[in-house]
């Protein structure tokens, strides 16, 4: 009896999905000096860097599992379990994005060749904008709850979704010039060193629709008219 | 009993306001000592007149004097049941261990005969049905003021545009439970014509006062989109105020409900010392009513200040939106369950008005075990609280009469043919 009305209230989540998020964009703001460092070949600092961003990799699923073990059947939510989990497990797959990025360019000795160095950065930029966009959205979650995921604020969250995804189209669009880039000048490294520049595209890609997949799941909870 | 209600109790009632910071503490407990005097003082009358007499017959005893021992066995039993259920942290209810108490008491001494069934009926139902109607209530205020407020252009306008209606609905709904022959204790008589108009009129001083109060508002809406956290951090300011008139009512409501379960008892036993018999004009003298409202103060004072302190400071989740929502919907239902007679549980009913308001999505997450807690603690503590009745009446009866043997009650005969006239209506 004594605080039974506390005991009415469950362990929110929302806070620790926004700190989750923080730890992610940690690990994906981390890839601007991983790749600054391979630019100015400074090998040292290039795995000191990958290290860090394992590190936080790895604090970021601590969070993800501290958040799946806290989450009974029996905790009544704003929005459905499942959707919470979806949002979760989409940005940790950030996160292991990258990780991998971390751990590929740390595999073998490579240059950010001054022929395709300019579309790379551009496209590593926008890819990181576009999360970028996708944590103002996680960011914006506070007042969400404040008003059930309706009204003028719900309509302020699509209008950023739909940010991001634009974004992700423009990616999608650079991704596609700096491959062409790439394959002009194959013959200047050998294909090995290729074959991992390709990998690294594909994952710094992943980021941006990884993004654009976890501002969709989150617009599935608004209520819209 | 009454300082056990006071120590453990209120706080259920008065934590959510300290938590979501409309009240500080010593406000709460303020407004707590001041309103819960005063619901048991003047609203009180109702719930503990069912208590003492509308639950067992006293007509039914040779000896009346059995009842007194069984009246002070029941509070007994269910103060004791109390202590052991809060050691353990289980959710019991005041309300439902007296009530099972006294009924245990009457049961089992006096017969099937000596219960008012009827009326036992009507008071089970009504501990299901008011946390749902609280629920509902909630829910329905809630999801007002999220399409209304929430989901405005303009919260910070849309709050002062609902605001004063609210008052007048709050003070309205308030005051016409009070004064459609609610009040008893102050002789006041009014038919329902009065009471509407006086209660329209109470309302509308509220309406007008709570406008002025919001011209101090000066905030201008820019249809820049930046400003949503400031313009909900207002709304909830305003409701802030609300909340304050809404735990004014919880803490009225539940002295009004909650007092019976230790005067009731007392007040019955008081009669039967008096007058030698419970009669059917019996009423709680005003003396017993102030008794109970003092016990719940000083209970408060010495203790229940601390377990507000706790649960204030425990339950962050609870904005001042929420807060009124739940609030208003517990106190309403509790307000009605009083007026009609009829001991609810103050805690539970809020219970069910929070998860009214999490039903609409106001809250960030709510243990539904609670629930489950709740219904097994149901069924336990009417027997419970029954069988210690039983108990201590045995050992109260031994004290003062120097035997085991209750004989003032009709012996067997007597019981088989009253089962017999119960089962067989002809």
């Amino acid at each position: 009896m004594l605080g039974t009305i506390f005991s009415v209230f469950g362990r929110s989540p929302f806070a620790l999905l926004q700190s989750h998020m923080e730890k992610v964009s940690g690990c994906v703001h981390l890839l601007n000096d991983l790749f600054l460092a391979l630019e100015n070949h400074d090998y040292q600092e290039l795995e000191r860097v990958a290290n860090l961003i394992g590190t936080l990799e790895h604090e970021a699923d601590r969070t993800k599992n501290d958040i799946r073990n806290h989450l009974p059947k029996s905790l009544f939510l704003p929005i459905d379990h499942s959707q919470l989990l979806e949002i979760l497990a989409t940005q940790d797959k950030i996160a292991d994005k990258a990780g991998n990025i971390a751990v590929l360019i740390t595999l073998k000795h490579i240059d950010l060749l001054p022929s395709f160095k300019a579309e790379f950065c551009e496209f590593l930029s926008k890819n990181i904008s576009t999360f970028d966009s996708a944590l103002l959205i996680i960011k914006e979650m506070h007042e969400l709850l404040e008003s059930s995921f309706g009204g003028v604020e719900a309509e302020k969250v699509c209008a950023m979704v739909d940010i991001v995804s634009e974004k992700e189209q423009e990616v999608d669009i650079l991704q596609r010039f700096l491959l062409k880039k790439l394959y002009q000048v194959e013959n200047e490294m050998p294909y090995t060193t290729f074959h991992l520049w390709q990998n690294i595209c594909e994952s710094v890609a992943a980021i941006s629709n990884l993004s654009e997949m976890l501002a969709l799941r989150i617009r599935v909870t608004l209520e819209l008219k | 009993m009454a300082w056990n209600i006071g120590a453990n109790d209120v706080a259920n009632a008065m934590g959510t306001s300290v938590g979501s910071g409309a009240l500080t503490l010593r406000q709460a407990v303020i407004i707590a000592a001041i309103l819960e005097f005063s619901g048991a003082f003047f609203f009180g009358s109702h719930v503990s007149e069912t208590i003492q007499k509308g639950i067992v017959d006293s007509t039914i005893f040779k000896d009346p004097i059995i009842i007194v021992y069984g009246m002070l066995a029941a509070l007994l039993s269910a103060g004791a049941w109390l202590q052991i259920a809060s050691y353990y942290g289980w959710p019991v209810s005041t309300t439902h261990s007296i009530v099972g108490a006294v009924i245990g008491f009457g049961a089992v001494i006096g017969g099937v005969d000596a219960i008012y069934w009827e009326n036992v009926t009507f008071i089970a139902t009504s501990w299901v049905i008011s946390p749902l109607f609280g629920g509902i209530l909630a829910f329905g205020i809630f999801n007002l003021l999220r399409h209304r407020v929430f989901y405005a252009e303009d919260p910070v306008a849309a709050a002062k545009k609902i605001t004063p209606s609210l008052v007048f609905g709050v003070v309205f709904v308030l005051s016409l439970i009070m004064l459609y022959k609610g009040l008893t204790n102050i002789d006041l008589d009014l038919n329902f014509f009065q009471s509407t108009l006086i209660s329209t009129f109470f309302g509308l001083v509220g309406y007008f006062i709570s406008i002025l109060c919001l011209r101090r508002i000066t905030y201008q809406h820019k249809v820049d989109t930046g400003t949503q956290q400031v313009e909900y951090a207002i709304v909830e300011k305003i409701f802030g105020y609300l909340q304050i008139m809404s735990a004014c009512l919880m803490a009225f409501a539940h002295g009004a409900n909650d007092v019976a379960n230790a005067i009731g008892p007392l007040a019955a036993a008081i009669d039967i010392l008096l007058t030698g018999t419970i009669s059917e004009n019996a009423t709680i003298p005003t003396w017993v009513l102030g008794l109970g409202g003092v016990g719940i103060v000083i209970g408060l004072a010495t203790w229940g200040w601390r377990v507000i302190e706790t649960i204030g400071k425990k339950i962050t989740e609870l904005t001042p939106t929420r807060g009124f929502s739940a609030e208003f919907g517990a106190a309403a239902t509790i307000l009605v369950a009083s007026r009609l007679g009829l001991p609810i549980s103050t805690t539970h009913t809020l219970v069910g008005a929070v998860i009214g308001v999490g039903l609409a999505r106001g809250i960030e997450a709510l243990d539904l075990r609670t629930t489950r807690h709740i219904i097994i603690s149901w069924m336990f503590t009417v027997p419970a609280g029954a069988v210690l009745s039983i108990i201590l009446f045995y050992i109260i009866h031994y004290i003062f009469s120097g035997t085991f043997e209750v004989t003032a009650v009709k012996g067997p005969i007597d019981h088989i043919t009253a089962l017999l006239s119960f089962m067989l209506p002809s």
